[in-house]
């Protein structure tokens, strides 16, 4: 009978090659590729800069503490909101944990059902993503962010530490943009004229540091070529999709609302579960100008989106238009602030997040 | 740990630094044998113990089963090991399947009971490491091999962490012997282990989930009826994606397995060039289909009581390999249109006995291979739709029958996935007689070193976005 100590007859046959010669022209061949690939990139304009990835954003998450002041919502509230401003103005240094083209209610539930949470929220709304339905795109963002931050593994957490320094060193590290993927997605190949291709995102125009804190690159904030991109991606990207052809109509309009319906309630029921605790919450419209406010306003106009959400949940909020002072401000790329403006704008909206939340104390009473 | 991420590169390293620089082999055993809980820890600690408690148990049995002198006494110990094990799998892997099966059937006999949903993680790697153990005591019984003395070498046997959650299922029986002494000297053979390891990662992060990856999730996620070149467009993806992604993790396994000197079995011959369904599964997961062959297809009497039962003997061990993947009907069904595949194809060779000389032409065998290729494709439409409804909608969209449907994929998708598939085949109907190691030894150094090269920028290019491997959950 073979036992265990029997000898094992198989193995691998090793090709005859130089391994060693091999070996050492592939890693200097390897290095001499990425630094020109990395000085390429930077000639394109690209920085070193973090992605914005789960990790990043689970990280953020557990910076979280029961008294936190909390930034939620889409990359308006990311690039609009200064960090140093909101801590200068409010007293407290801010979590961002918006994310950008997504929506924010996962973020206000998980934020709500957290029994230690009783801390204040402000929460950016734009409505095309906030009452996305619950399959959407947006909706799933947030929620792969949350459940990575409930289920990150050590494993994942380890190599989100080393990716931090390797982003912060090379250009070429850049998820959205210069990935295998997105170079393909870049290639100039027309599409079948009935094909339903979801539009692609914007470039790269923003740098990202350790708290979230989004900036506008220069060079988008001017304009030129990189700012037209990013504007006729907005106007595809919020432009409402057909719909299905294999829903009826008034079943898929029917769907829709329910949908939305059930936003205003989930966000009634989740806003009160928050004060129950003694937490507070206000929402931000922000700027928006150009094509895409036009868009916005035609689509999903104030009085259908804005204004009942905040009598639903009875919520105080801030809508830039409102203000003159706020109101006055022009997104280069029709959406989001400059770097520059958006510390201005934040100075500006302090006082009005101080009343709100006064406002808010006064509303429990 | 995943092979594709940084965690793993720093680990891997700091593991090979240590194991080649220790002279005492059980001083490297013991240092394997913690890197291999510490990268399955990694994921969820607690799910370590279940792995040890596992390990434990089966070599106590094994060592119970080497001292009883008569079949019968091995047998009561053999099933209680198989009993356990496969108690432990159906707990975490079925309960819920099984829960709602219940539920099902009660509520056909008028009773309607609403049982809790069962809460419960299923541990990485479970139908892996549990064939990795059992294998232990099923060969003991066999008479394959005798126990051994050393815990700690079947525990590292069972939990040699490239293997550990992905297969190939390395058999006891293959691995402890290696532990018996020190790996000998090999020229090349840590280089090639580590080129190996590129190619299994570019299989996996640049060929599945790059380039296949989106076209299948977006065909397969999609709630309407699609027209037949998307629906066969996403179909064609997801057997590509499914072979790099679980051939490029056997392949790493046994790239990362060669680097610390041990010799793992292949686990994928060029598939989609097989002749018929035998072929087929002599081609593809080998570690799967040996193990099932090796102990339910024979024991089960296989071909020995003839062509009838033969069939019937494939069809049950096709539709265990088929819920050995996942708790679903859909992979039920999957492993039953496999069985029945193998079951056809015994007819027809009982009923050809002496297959005519054209059968042997290149024309013949293409078709042949033809045949074989859209059959397995028919069957992964089972196997990826998440439910009946997905999956009777592809089979509808692939054959043209929806009256009405949708184009949703891009020209730059089609064209992605055309392409891959084109290479593929191309590159598993030249190699289909030879091993990969021959096909390399063929070519000149300059090839060799440019593919390496491109594999390893390709990788970088890809920038470890990436996703876990699709035989993690099962």
């Amino acid at each position: 009978m073979p036992s265990s100590t029997s000898n094992f007859e198989f193995q691998r046959v090793i090709p005859a090659h130089p391994w060693r010669g091999i070996s050492v022209t592939v890693i200097v061949a390897v290095l001499i590729a990425v630094a020109v690939w990395e000085v390429y990139c930077r000639s394109l304009g690209y920085e070193p800069t973090l992605n914005d990835t789960s990790d990043l954003w689970a990280e953020a998450r557990r910076r979280v503490q029961p008294e936190s002041l909390v930034l939620i919502g889409d990359s308006r509230m990311w690039f609009d909101m200064d960090l140093d401003e909101i801590e200068h103005g409010l007293g407290k240094r801010p979590v961002q944990l918006a994310h950008a083209g997504s929506c924010a209610y996962p973020v206000l539930k998980d934020l709500a059902d957290d029994e230690h949470f009783h801390g204040t929220i402000i929460c950016s709304i734009v409505p095309r993503l906030y009452f996305a339905p619950p399959e959407a795109p947006p909706v799933e963002l947030s929620r792969k962010a949350v459940q990575r931050y409930h289920g990150q593994t050590w494993a994942q957490r380890a190599s989100h530490e080393l990716s931090i320094p390797l982003e912060l060193s090379f250009a070429f590290l850049k998820q959205d943009d210069l990935t295998l993927e997105a170079l393909l997605k870049e290639l100039p190949i027309p599409n079948r004229p009935n094909a339903l291709v979801p539009p692609r995102l914007p470039p790269y125009f923003c740098s990202i540091d350790r708290e979230r804190r989004a900036r506008m690159v220069e060079q988008c904030a001017q304009p030129g070529r990189l700012q037209d991109r990013v504007k006729r991606g907005w106007l595809k990207l919020f432009t409402p999709p057909p719909p299905p052809t294999f829903v009826p109509p008034e079943a898929f309009g029917a769907k829709m609302n329910a949908a939305i319906a059930a936003r205003y309630t989930d966000t009634k029921i989740a806003v009160d579960k928050l004060r129950a605790r003694g937490g507070k919450i206000v929402f931000v419209r922000f700027p928006v100008s150009g094509e895409l406010k036009k868009l916005e306003d035609e689509q999903t106009p104030r009085a259908k989106t804005w204004d009942p959400l905040l009598q639903q949940t009875a919520a105080p909020g801030i809508y830039f238009e409102d203000f003159p002072e706020l109101a006055s401000f022009t997104c280069p790329e029709w959406s989001h602030l400059s770097a520059g403006d958006s510390v201005e704008f934040t100075k500006r909206l302090v006082p009005h997040l101080r009343d709100a939340l006064q406002l808010n104390a006064v509303a429990e009473n | 740990m995943l092979f594709n991420s940084l965690t793993f590169v720093v680990f891997f390293a700091v593991v090979l630094s240590l194991y080649w620089s220790m002279r005492s082999w059980n001083g490297r055993k013991n240092l394997l044998l913690v890197a291999s809980y510490i990268f399955y820890g990694a994921w969820n600690p607690p799910f370590a113990a279940l792995l040890f408690s596992t390990t434990a148990l089966d070599f106590y049995l094994g060592r119970k089963m080497g001292k009883v002198q008569t079949p019968a006494e091995r047998r009561v110990w053999l099933w209680i090991s198989v009993a356990v094990n496969l108690s432990m799998l159906g707990f975490f892997k079925y309960g819920n399947f099984l829960l709602e099966n219940f539920t099902w059937v009660l509520a056909r006999g008028g009773i309607q009971y609403k049982p809790p949903h069962l809460d419960v993680f299923l541990p990485i790697g479970i139908s892996f490491y549990t064939f990795h153990s059992l294998s232990y005591t099923l060969d003991i019984y066999r008479g394959v091999m005798r126990p051994t003395r050393s815990l700690r070498d079947f525990t590292l046997a069972v939990s040699f962490f490239p293997q550990l959650v992905a297969g190939p299922i390395v058999r006891a029986g293959d691995f402890l012997p290696q532990l018996e002494a020190p790996p000998q000297p090999q020229k090349g053979r840590f280089l090639w282990g580590l080129l190996l390891m590129t190619l299994g990662l570019f299989e996996k992060v640049v060929l599945a989930d790059t380039l296949l990856a989106g076209s299948a999730d977006r065909v397969f996620g999609y709630a309407g009826p699609l027209v037949a070149l998307d629906s066969w467009t996403g179909v064609i993806a997801f057997a590509g994606q499914i072979f790099f992604d679980f051939a490029g993790y056997s392949i790493c396994a046994i790239g990362a397995a060669l680097c610390l000197g041990f010799h793992l079995k292949d686990n994928f011959r060029f598939p989609y060039a097989a002749v018929g369904f035998s072929d087929f599964w002599r081609r593809w997961h080998i570690s799967l289909s040996t193990f099932l062959r090796d102990y339910l297809y024979i024991p089960l009497g296989g071909n020995r009581q003839g062509a009838a039962r033969a069939m019937v003997n494939l069809i049950i061990v096709m539709f265990i390999g088929g819920l050995w993947h996942g708790a679903a009907w859909t992979f039920v069904v999957w492993g039953l249109l496999h069985g029945s595949y193998l079951a056809i194809e015994r007819l027809i060779k009982a009923v050809f006995k002496q297959p005519p000389r054209w059968a042997e032409s290149l024309a013949f065998q293409l078709l042949v291979g033809l045949i074989t290729y859209i059959a397995v494709l028919v069957a992964w439409v089972y196997f990826r739709a998440s439910d009946f409804e997905t999956a009777s909608r592809m089979i509808s969209g692939m054959f043209g029958r929806h009256a009405r449907a949708d184009a949703i994929l891009s020209t730059r998708e089609i064209l992605q996935v055309a392409v891959v598939t084109f290479f593929l085949l191309i590159a598993h109907w030249s190699l289909r007689e030879i091993s990969l190691e021959a096909a390399v030894a063929r070519l000149p150094r300059w090839v060799v070193t440019s593919a390496w090269f491109l594999m390893a920028c390709a990788i970088i290019l890809t920038q470890g976005n990436s996703n876990a491997f699709i035989y993690f959950q099962f």
